[in-house]
């Protein structure tokens, strides 16, 4: 097994395992619901039926940042998608999935890499959206193996709580 | 509607919140019917446990009414009476199916704050800080359940609210122990702890066939109500506990020692203030006395199992485990494995939950409830609230 070895992506790789055939997730993760449902902790993602999809995040100090996504490669074992020509983000993401021993499924291993103005990596991400590129993208295998086991995404927003209006938002 | 909430360090207040609503298709509304403290809050309410928000609603033992159900709910339906373990569960994992309904894999909504703690998310609970998901508890007149179809039992005719209740936590948790010990034929069980918990372990293990049980605490009322259930008891401010059981076990040691006290452990002696001074200082989260004595309690060869809440301990004594060849089997409870079968025994009268049921307060006298379950007064076992 190779692993990529450019030591600045390994911040934003990460895998999970879930007890489904490869087919199955993979069609499920080209839905264009999916998509924006197990990104939505980061962006908001509105995608089509051919893999394309425009990404919107908000609410950093820094304004609104947005870019559009292609295909670059679509097989039954690994999906490649990049951010077009004019993002304010460039990034690309590889998904591979792999079978997973005995009867645990298929093992997804997910490799996002942002390269921001400036090229500031890191830190620097983290400090735009809040959020760890790791962090970014281990949340978003989480909620795609509840929805591919479950059918769902586990959630508390909201629910009683005593803060603002009664509850936890 | 009304619920108790954490609003700090031993700061509980009743405080008005917005009610529950379904959110996801496998859950439900419950109208809470009953609802009671655990030893693993005070771990919260004192502040050993990072990650509360101010307003959390508490609570993750309960039982109650279904009064409303998601679109894929087909187990249950409103107006059944039913009980819920205190791990969220999915039924569909690869841990839920293998019987580790703690572990479930898809119910832990903040993942990201656990992952770094554990390496891995457990499930979600209820009610216990936003590192282990977050959920609004049921110490209020309604709760969410999400996965109603694996998470709700409904109780049976002759099991009473009061039985029911324990089902959702302290009887699975204490059975889950016993289960742990793999009990044979003259086996003999000692367990540290005579609360909710360790009561409940210390029935299971003679429901498993235990030959004898031996119950360890300070508390009078509490050694009487094991002595009630068939254990033995031994104060261990009056004796030398390893020591008695040696003596009780003809010097072999018990077969297998159950651990139902954890993190906030009373003791006595030097290694006791030691403990006492770190955890003040948050230098540890433990203090460890019951679990160092049962280690160098349990026979060679023995089983270890460890229900006891714990976080960071310094001064474990792994070369007790090590150089005895013990076998230590702990979780938090996969109550979702035991729930149908504590039901049927508790149906049979086998087991008798209801007896934690020392005192019941009215939710709106809650924060009086866990006062007295904290300092143990008039003999508090357990703090039943009813909304």
């Amino acid at each position: 097994m190779s692993l990529p070895d450019a030591e600045a992506a390994a911040e934003t790789r990460a895998a999970v395992t879930i007890g489904r055939p490869a087919t199955d997730l993979r069609e499920l993760w080209l839905r264009p619901t999916t998509q924006t449902a197990i990104w939505s902790h980061f962006a908001v993602v509105s995608a089509e039926k051919n893999g394309s999809a425009d990404w919107s995040v908000s609410g950093s100090a820094f304004g609104t940042y947005r870019w559009r996504t292609v295909l670059m490669e679509d097989e039954p074992d690994r999906l490649r998608w990049s951010s077009q020509e004019g993002a304010d983000l460039p990034n690309t993401g590889v998904l591979i999935f792999r079978p997973a021993p005995g009867d645990r499924g298929t093992e997804l291993h997910l490799d996002v890499h942002f390269d921001p103005p400036g090229g500031a990596i890191g830190a620097a991400l983290g400090k735009l959206f809040h959020l760890a590129p790791r962090e970014i993208v281990l949340t978003a295998l989480y909620k795609f193996r509840a929805l591919a086991v479950t059918g769902e995404i586990p959630t508390t927003d909201p629910q009683p709580a005593a803060r603002k209006a009664g509850a936890d938002r | 509607m009304r619920a108790l909430c954490w609003n700090g360090v031993n700061d509980l207040r009743v405080e008005t919140v917005a009610d529950p609503e379904i959110l996801n298709p496998n859950d439900v509304i419950l109208k809470v019917r009953l609802s009671t403290t655990c030893g693993s809050d005070l771990h919260l309410i004192d502040g050993l446990i990072p990650t509360m928000r101010e307003g959390d609603v508490l609570g993750h033992e309960f039982m109650g009414e279904v009064v409303d159900v998601g679109r894929e709910v087909t187990k249950v339906a409103k107006g059944d009476r039913v009980v819920v373990p205190s791990f969220i569960s999915c039924g569909q994992c690869w841990y839920c199916q293998h019987d580790l309904y703690s572990l479930c894999d898809t119910t832990h909504p903040k993942p990201e704050l656990q992952e770094p703690l554990l390496g891995y998310p457990t499930a979600g609970i209820y009610a216990y800080s936003h590192a282990f998901g977050g959920y609004a508890g049921a110490h209020a007149d309604y709760v969410r359940v999400p996965f109603a179809n694996t998470d709700c039992f409904k109780v049976p005719d002759g099991v009473t609210d009061e039985a029911a209740l324990f089902i959702s936590d302290a009887a699975p948790t204490g059975f889950m122990g016993a289960d742990f010990c793999d009990i044979q034929r003259g086996d003999v069980i000692a367990v540290w702890g005579c609360g909710g918990v360790g009561l409940m372990a210390q029935q299971s293990a003679m429901i498993l066939g235990a030959e004898r049980v031996i119950a360890i605490d300070r508390y009078p009322e509490r050694l009487a109500q094991a002595e009630a259930f068939g254990a033995i008891a031994l104060d261990y401010t009056k004796v030398d506990v390893v020591e008695a059981l040696k003596e009780l076990t003809g010097g072999r040691g018990p077969d297998a020692c159950i651990d139902a006290v954890g993190m906030e452990a009373g003791g006595t002696g030097l290694q006791q203030a030691y403990d006492r001074v770190k955890q003040a200082l948050y230098l540890e989260t433990d203090r460890g006395t019951a679990l160092r004595e049962a280690m160098l309690a349990v026979r060679k060869g023995g089983i270890l199992s460890i229900l006891g809440v714990y976080g960071l301990m310094d001064k474990f004594p792994l070369g007790l485990l090590m150089n005895k060849g013990v076998t230590v089997r702990t979780a938090q409870q996969h109550g979702q494995a035991y729930v149908d079968r504590l039901l049927e025994h508790a149906q049979r009268g086998e087991l008798t939950p209801a007896a934690l049921a020392t005192h019941r307060f009215a939710l709106e006298d809650s924060p009086t409830g866990y006062r007295m379950f904290k300092h143990k007064e008039e003999g508090c076992l357990r703090a039943v609230f009813v909304p």
